[in-house]
Formats: C-alpha cells, structure tokens, sequence
C-alpha cells in the first residue's frame, strides 16, 4: 500500500515536468529564475486608497500558512491529557518547550514571559510554517498546464518570506511592540535616556545620530536576514534546475539535480528552522532589552 | 597561430553587464569569505567549550545558532547590495 502511494505521488510529481518540457518546445522564451518572483494579481483588484489588497502568489501562501498555523496550535496544544502522555502531546508539548526555554527565556525578563510569550512563540510557529511551505511543492503558481482539457496550476515552490513585503511587516510590528513596550515599562523618558551610553558629554552629538541608527538597522536587518536566506536558498535551487534548460543540455542533470537537492535538504533540515528560532529569538531579546534597559 | 588566441579575447555583448556581473560575483564571493572565518570561529569555540564542559552543551548551543545567523546573514547583505547594484545601476 504504502509503496503504491509513492509510486502515485512520483508520477504526479513528475506530470508538471511532462508538461511543461511540451510547452517549452512550443515557445522559446528564456528562463529567469527571478521570474518566480513577479507576482501577478489573481482575480478581481482590491484597491483601497493607496493600498492593494488584492490576492497574489504571496498572499495565497501567507493565507495557507496561518491556516496551517491554527491547525497545529489545535491538534497539537487542545490535547486530552490522559493517564500516559501520546505522542500528539509529546509532540505539542516539545514545540512549548522551545519556544519556552531556547526563545522566551533567552530574551524575556521573568515579569514579561507572560505578556510576551504568545507573541514570541506566534513569531517562531507561523514563520516555520509559512518556510516550510515554502519547501513543498503545491499548486499555488502562476504558470498553467493543461490536463485533459482542465487548466490547473504547475507545482511551484515559493516561500511567502522570500519576499521583502511580509518579513518588512513581521519586523515591523517587532519594532513597534519593542517601543511601545519600552515606554509602557519605564516611561517616555526614561526610556529613551536609556538609549544612550555613559560617554563624556563632548561626545553626545556623535553618539545621538548613531543610537538611532541603530534601532532603525535593527529593523532592516531583522527583516532582511529572513528575506535574504530564504530568497537566496530558492534561487540556488531554480538556477541549479535551471540550467539544464539555459544551457539546453540534458546530461547536466547529472550534476544539477544532486546538486540542487542537496542545497533543498540543506535548507529544509538548517535554513527553515533556524531562521524562523533567529526571528522570534532576537524579537524576544529586543523586547526584553526595551522592557529592562541595561542602566 | 598568435592572432586565433587572441580572437577568444574579442569582445562581444555589452561590456557594462560583463563588468556588472564580475562585480556581483566578486562582491558575493569576498563576502562570504568574512562570514566563512566567522562561521569556523563560532563552531570553533563551540567545540572547544563543549569538550571542556560537557555538561553546559544545551545552554550554549542557543547561543551558537544565534551566533551563526547573525554571521551567516552578512552573506545576505552582501547579496542584496550586490542584486540591488546589478538591477539599478
């Protein structure tokens, strides 16, 4: 049975290549990896004001991911404790502890674990997921291929994080929460002095500027360090796959193909869950630090 | 016999993007010649501090992944600048 299963699962991943090997042929365009990134709008345009709202690529897999999200919040957390723990409560209770122990205890001052844990451990559940999902491959794309007369989406990887938007809005409430928090704890003006180091006051007008710089990379290099990975990791597995097809030469598959799935086990195995423990830990240390201020 | 090699430096396409694309693969490869060094010394240290004390091993390996994706990351600042560079200019 089981085997029957991934003989069905082989064929239909290996359909979309079928398909898209007989479209190539019809027309010569070039292939860009960087194609995978330009979002098309999918039905009707929300525009509101300024702002769009309309459905794309990304959205769809944001949408998917908080779906997914809720789930395992759900199966995993709303267990009936029984008289032994199962291994769905083992499970649940072993993603509570990291985020726990190895990400809100990290940062957290003891007072603020209460406040701030569930936003820590959102942080580092959701962004998991939405990089995970990024790693398979679903239907979500905006090629088409035919199949019987029926238009249905090629399978595509996409990581909803790969793109500069979403961890730009991530970070952003991070930094957000960080000065709210920071004011609500000590005070406006408090806070702020804190800020600043203990230096000779011939020093302040250099010393200033560059404090505030820094909260603001802060937030720059929150947001791309998890835009750069994950954008970087799907590049090199396109450009690897891809160049069987620039260079029009089939025997390159030889190298290609372990070459791009060993940089796919790499990211799967390290990239995904380090990046998504980096985010919600450095998000913890930054609250923490805003909420408890050296001096 | 001279002049057949030297038909191979004959240039053709647009210089521009030959140097463009020399700079990005530059700019990249220096980069992640920094974060390489980092990356050694933080699982350097790692080793050693564990062989000393064994028992601190699941205290600082959250430090030590912290450690590496901060290195790691200056790979990918490396990277956008150079992307950045290569699609504006």
């Amino acid at each position: 049975m089981r085997r029957l299963l991934a003989l069905a699962l082989t064929l239909f991943l290996t359909l979309p290549a079928v398909a898209l090997a007989s479209e190539s042929a019809e027309e010569e365009s070039s292939f860009d990896p960087a194609h995978e990134w330009d979002l098309k709008t999918w039905g009707p345009e929300l525009k509101i004001g300024p702002l769009d709202m309309s459905i794309n690529k990304a959205v769809a897999y944001l949408l998917l991911g908080m779906v997914v999200t809720c789930l395992i919040g759900i199966v995993f957390m709303r267990v009936k404790i029984g008289r032994g723990p199962n291994r769905r409560q083992a499970l649940g209770e072993q993603i509570y502890e990291i985020a726990q122990v190895q990400v809100a205890e990290q940062g957290l001052p003891t007072k603020a674990i209460g406040r701030w844990f569930p936003y820590v451990a959102t942080l580092m559940l959701f962004i998991w997921v939405v990089n995970m999902l990024g790693f398979i491959p679903l239907p979500l794309s905006d090629e088409r291929y035919e199949i019987a007369g029926v238009e249905i989406p090629t399978l595509a990887i996409f990581a909803a994080t790969s793109t500069l938007s979403v961890t730009l809005a991530l970070a952003l409430m991070t930094f957000v929460f960080t000065h709210v928090e920071g004011i609500r704890a000590n005070g406006a003006i408090k806070y702020f002095r804190s800020w600043i180091p203990d230096v000779p006051k011939a020093m302040l007008p250099l010393i200033i500027p560059l404090e505030i710089l820094g909260q603001l990379m802060r937030l720059i290099s929150l947001s791309v360090r998890l835009y750069a990975n994950m954008l970087a990791g799907h590049m090199l597995i396109l450009t690897f796959i891809g160049l069987i097809f620039v260079l029009e030469n089939v025997f390159l598959a030889v190298v290609a193909i372990p070459a791009a799935t060993a940089f796919y086990l790499f990211e799967v195995v390290i990239v995904v869950s380090i990046q998504a423990y980096i985010f919600a830990a450095l998000s913890a240390i930054y609250i923490g630090s805003a909420i408890e201020p050296e001096h | 016999m001279l002049s057949s090699f030297f038909v191979l430096a004959e240039t053709t396409g647009d210089v521009a993007d030959a140097g463009k694309a020399i700079a990005l693969a530059l700019g990249i490869g220096l980069g992640s010649l920094g974060a390489g060094i980092g990356i050694g010394t933080i699982f350097g240290s790692m080793i050693q501090a564990v062989a000393r004390q064994p028992e601190l091993r699941s205290e600082l390996q959250g430090i030590q992944w912290l450690g590496f994706a901060l290195t790691e990351a200056v790979v990918f600042y490396g990277l956008i600048g150079g992307l950045l560079a290569f699609v504006l200019i």
